[in-house]
């Protein structure tokens, strides 16, 4: 019987089994050890096994205190894992058992199990909140295009009805009546810019946003746009002007959505610009398509700005060169044009000094640049 | 038994059992991300390929064919893939209605009871879920916070019946009007004399039946 009992102890039972010699190499070893190490035991040094960071083990040593159990880790198959081992020396041999504390085991397990359905279902949650969300946000968007829409007619009206009045009234106005006037009119100008602003992003935001796209020579929406800057860079004592080494082609483009993109481009230029500075528009034809770069001479743009600024709200922190008010959306809204077209924009600092803002346009928007 | 004209096969099922048996999470992955790509209704994933295999995962258990270990890793592997499922969920319209859904105290299996509050989802109710092994007065002082027009909970284990009937007694006491849905793979071997025994308590033995209660509702 004891026979039997022996057998199953050591060959069937999760317990660990070495006989050692008196050099601490294993003559002997059970079933259940070589399954857990997967290696073959006979003749390795029981030290080869044991994840000793001390360097210090020595089953001769452990043996002199055989009534005590020793928390030791074992290279196992995969990670190593803990057991208690037992080292007693009968002859010149040493008898080393080791067992696993199971009930840590399965108290461990059922934590972590535990720890997973929370996290199971805070994702759970994350995802409803988000979902919650998207809705708020939609309502926003929504609510935001009806509200600027409402609002765009009696504002276009006040801008009109100022403008007639300035040209045909002034004289029987007095000079301080004629500047409450301008006053009314460049700041409804101004109000109608962000109420176009608000539109364009809450038709960006509702996925309504789309371009029209047809041959154009990208002279075409820079050269209107120059006339509609000349008047303002004039003023401020801003130098505009184009530099064009070659013809480009005529490519398929929405001629006023990338008027608009130069309109912020070239505004925004103007503003960074100190009086007597310049602004340039670089045209070139370059491996992706046609690239244009609006390069003004006022401050650098902090590196980590670079990226940011393309997005809905970011100023940047650069001092304009003048105050002249905006919503922080002209540039996300060009990136968004841009992006219809499946043409690039970036900003940089050139190395003559002063800020660039980029953007490529492919030559056919159809299949995209040519670098994707 | 998958329905009629699903978009799971027998040869796509008895694969993922395979895969689900033997842990290889990422493979179960692959295979349920496959079905959602494909565009497979929630109710179909749930039903066909969760909920069946996750039966078949408790037989296999309760015939003594596999370990608690090999179930319950099963079970984290079924848990983990429901939130593929989210994206589409919770994106349905919303009816405006609440619920609010539970296991009971030493109730460790949270999975049907969390596709109950799923399903709520899927009909455009806030399917609000507690987890698994949550106290009655927690769940209490949640139905005072949401104000929920049904409150759902689930029992695994028959033995667990003790707890479940004290969590319907503590709601009882607060809500006396509120609509119970109770339901769980523990009603298979009795108990519903006492959920019979409650007034506006009302048993749900599948996900179907669910589904036909909240078209009524």
């Amino acid at each position: 019987m004891e026979e039997e009992i022996l057998f199953y102890l050591l060959e069937r039972a999760p317990l660990l089994f070495f006989v050692v010699d008196n050099r601490g190499r294993i003559v002997q070893a059970n079933g259940y050890a070589e399954t857990v190490t997967g290696f073959q035991l006979r003749g390795t040094p029981l030290a080869d096994l044991i994840v000793d960071f001390s360097g210090t083990f020595d089953p001769g040593n452990l043996a002199r205190e055989s009534h005590k159990e020793h928390l030791l880790n074992i290279k196992a198959r995969g990670l190593p894992q803990s057991y208690y081992f037992t080292f007693t020396e009968v002859q010149d041999q040493v008898l080393v058992f080791g067992r696993s504390d199971t009930e840590e085991i399965e108290s461990t397990r059922r934590k972590v199990q535990s720890l997973n359905e929370d996290l199971n279902n805070l994702t759970r949650k994350l995802h409803k909140t988000n979902a919650q969300l998207e809705q708020l946000n939609r309502l926003k968007d929504q609510f935001l295009g009806m509200a600027t829409h409402d609002l765009r007619k009696p504002v276009s009206a006040i801008v009109h009805y100022t403008e007639f009045l300035l040209d045909e009234a002034t004289e029987a106005l007095t000079s301080e009546h004629v500047g409450f006037l301008q006053t009314i009119h460049s700041s409804t100008a101004l109000m109608r810019r962000v109420i176009d602003d608000f539109l364009d992003i809450s038709l960006i935001e509702s996925g309504r946003f789309h371009v029209n796209l047809d041959a154009t020579s990208m002279e075409e929406p820079m050269n209107r746009s120059l006339e509609l800057h000349r008047p303002v860079a004039k003023k401020h004592g801003v130098a505009l002007r184009v530099s064009q080494l070659k013809p480009l082609p005529v490519i398929l483009m929405d001629d006023f959505k990338v008027e608009q993109v130069f309109n912020n481009l070239i505004s925004n230029a103007i503003e960074h610009s100190p009086t007597g500075g310049q602004v340039v528009i670089d045209l070139s034809l370059t491996g992706e398509g046609v690239t244009v770069a609006v390069k003004n001479t006022g401050d650098t743009i902090p590196i980590p700005e670079l990226e940011k600024l393309f997005e809905p709200f970011e100023r940047g922190q650069n001092r304009k060169a003048r105050g002249i008010r905006s919503t922080g959306l002209g540039l996300s809204i060009s990136k968004k044009i841009i992006e219809a077209h499946h043409g690039r924009i970036w900003a940089e600092n050139p190395e003559e000094g002063g800020a660039a803002f980029c953007f490529t346009l492919p030559l056919d928007p159809q299949r995209g640049l040519r670098s994707e | 038994m998958i329905s009629e004209g699903s978009m799971i096969h027998e040869t796509f099922y008895g694969e993922y059992l395979k895969n689900l048996l033997a842990g290889h999470h990422r493979k179960c992955r692959g295979m349920v991300q496959e079905l959602i790509d494909e565009g497979i209704g929630i109710k179909e994933l749930y039903t066909d390929l969760f909920q069946r295999s996750m039966y078949e995962v408790g037989e296999l258990w309760e015939n003594n064919r596999i370990t608690v270990a090999r179930e319950h890793l099963a079970t984290s592997i079924t848990d983990s893939l429901l939130n593929l499922a989210y994206p589409s969920l919770f994106s349905t319209a919303r009816t405006g209605k609440r619920a609010v859904v539970s296991c009971s105290v030493n109730e460790y299996h949270q999975i049907g009871a969390k596709m109950v509050a799923d399903i709520f989802e899927l009909h455009g109710w806030d399917g609000h879920f507690l987890g698994a092994n949550a106290p009655a007065e927690d769940m209490a002082r949640f139905i005072h916070e949401v104000n929920p027009d049904v409150v759902g909970l689930s029992l695994s284990l028959l033995s667990n019946m003790d707890k479940l009937k004290h969590h319907i007694d503590v709601i009882r006491a607060d809500f006396p009007q509120m609509d119970l849905l109770v339901g769980g793979q523990a009603f298979r071997w009795g108990g519903l004399e006492v959920i019979g025994s409650y007034g506006r308590t009302q048993y749900i033995p599948s996900l179907e039946r669910l589904e036909a209660t909240l078209a009524e509702a």
